[in-house]
């Protein structure tokens, strides 16, 4: 059975910030400003524990010769360039030339020219999805194709056609399946969280 | 894979860059337009900016995702040129590591192009994802500006209540929605308007259609259409020359028209033929 406690303790300070919400109290308030800031600083502890334990990772795979080692040491190099220039005595931290030069002009051309090569990953994957003969990839891909023709960059009337068709396409089918999705999510969300509190396992378990 | 599959998946891609690259390089065909768009979306923002004082003070709330920031950076550039010769004050704040990068990077670029910094203040990155953005309606507390005191001052001793309005660049998990969510109710009223790619609209189109948000551009169309009517006077050199050319963006889709069309038929006709083959049997 799972323990509740991680749980319980989301719904009570969920619980505590609507109140805090919706009664103006002074008490309240003074609480929620504290539950906030611990959940800050905690957001700010798992960033950062999350970034030393990916070097850490990396150091060890060099150190045991284990999986990369050329991109072991890319990841190691970027993140001690980063930390150089923004850390060494008498940098400005994130508004420093250097940091805003390391930003500029290495890490977003990079990460924008990895999502550039999504376009051709993608296509490919949805081919292939469509050659396993899934239904849904069908389905999938056939809306895709769809969408892609409203978005036609196409000038005057038709032009127009196209972008108010693209409009109610998002408009009403789009966001009715979104909106349901959402509902459904929150209900899910809200019952598994009722049912850990009360102790309420799955069948299998 | 037979060779010729093989030849094709290696220069598929090249190829590609190789003809897009051709397209950029074409003139413009009166054919092709980017800014057709009726849905009063780009007149929204302009008569919200419209609405504001003299002299507002806008936060800009900048997380914007890497991967899609390609498709809104010309009209964010447009807006942050269209505010500043509103004569707005304009103080960005990131809630993500990737939008903090993409903010500085665009501070950079601002500096560069001599705008003038008494009216831009950088408010950093605040980390805890929505409690951040609650903390931020508790207080401000900026760091050392040393070419915006003034408005920095002001900001400390009024916190989020010193602003007019808040744009949110959006593209990041923190978008208009979180905005909307935890920072709305919980000041006073002010317009808040949005620009984000075209995959957060199902998130986003609801708040335009209840008011909560107060314009959107939310699509490339919409984007286009508002950089073809915002007079930015003098500050034309902090908008981003240009702009997306329509025919690269028409054989990129057609390509993947293409190849999902291809798909479909192959599939389509597999299917017609086995159900012959199951009537003949």
């Amino acid at each position: 059975m799972r323990r509740p406690t991680i749980t319980g303790l989301v719904v009570v300070v969920g619980l505590l910030l609507l109140a805090d919400l919706l009664v103006v109290n002074s008490a309240l308030q003074d609480v929620a400003g504290v539950v906030v800031d611990a959940t800050i600083l905690v957001a700010a502890g798992a960033a950062l524990a999350a970034g030393a334990a990916l070097v850490a990772r990396r150091l060890g795979d060099l150190w045991r010769r284990r999986g990369d080692p050329i991109g072991a040491l890319l990841v190691i190099a970027g993140v001690a360039a980063m930390i150089a220039a923004g850390l060494r005595p008498g940098s400005d931290g994130t508004s420093d030339p250097a940091v805003q030069w390391l930003l500029a002009a290495l890490l977003i051309p990079i990460a924008s020219t990895l999502f550039g090569l999504l376009f051709v990953s993608t296509i490919a994957a949805a081919r292939r999805s469509v050659a396993t003969g899934s239904r849904e990839a069908v389905v999938l891909v056939t809306a895709t194709v769809v969408t892609i023709v409203l978005l036609v960059p196409l000038s005057g009337g038709i032009g127009s056609w196209l972008s108010d068709a693209g409009g109610s396409v998002l408009g009403s089918a789009v966001m009715s399946v979104f909106r349901g999705l959402l509902i459904g999510i929150a209900l899910l969300g809200a019952v598994y969280a009722a049912r850990t509190m009360l102790g309420i396992g799955t069948a299998d378990e | 894979m037979s060779e010729r599959r093989v030849s094709w998946a290696l220069l598929g891609p090249g190829l590609l860059v190789v003809v897009l690259g051709a397209a950029w390089l074409l003139p413009e065909l009166p054919a092709l337009g980017l800014e057709a768009s009726d849905d009063g979306a780009p007149a929204g923002m302009g008569a919200t900016f419209d609405e504001l004082g003299p002299d507002p003070l806008v936060l800009v709330g900048f997380d914007a995702d890497i991967g899609t920031y390609a498709e809104v950076r010309p009209t964010v550039r447009t807006v942050m040129a269209d505010l500043l010769a509103r004569d707005a004050r304009i103080a960005f704040v990131s809630l993500t590591v990737e939008g903090r990068a993409v903010a500085l990077a665009e501070q950079a670029r601002l500096e560069r192009a001599e705008a003038n910094a008494n009216r831009l203040l950088d408010l950093g990155l605040i980390p805890g994802a929505e409690a951040g953005l609650v903390d931020l309606t508790k207080g401000i507390r900026p760091g050392e500006n040393p070419t915006a005191q003034a408005f920095a001052r002001e900001v400390a001793a009024t916190g989020i209540a010193a602003f007019d309005a808040i744009v949110v660049v959006g593209g990041n998990d923190l978008g208009p929605r979180s905005w909307i969510e935890q920072v709305a109710p919980r000041i006073e009223p002010v317009p808040i308007v949005a620009i984000t790619p075209s995959v957060l609209l199902p998130e986003v189109l609801p708040y335009v259609a209840s008011g909560q948000l107060a314009a959107l551009l939310g699509t490339p169309r919409d984007g286009a259409a508002y950089r073809a009517t915002a007079e930015v006077g003098p500050l034309e050199r902090l908008v981003e020359p240009g702009g997306p050319r329509p025919l690269p963006v028409l054989i990129g889709l057609l390509v993947a028209l293409g190849v999902m069309g291809q798909a479909l038929v192959v599939r389509l006709i597999g299917a017609t033929r086995s159900l012959g083959d199951r009537d003949d049997a």
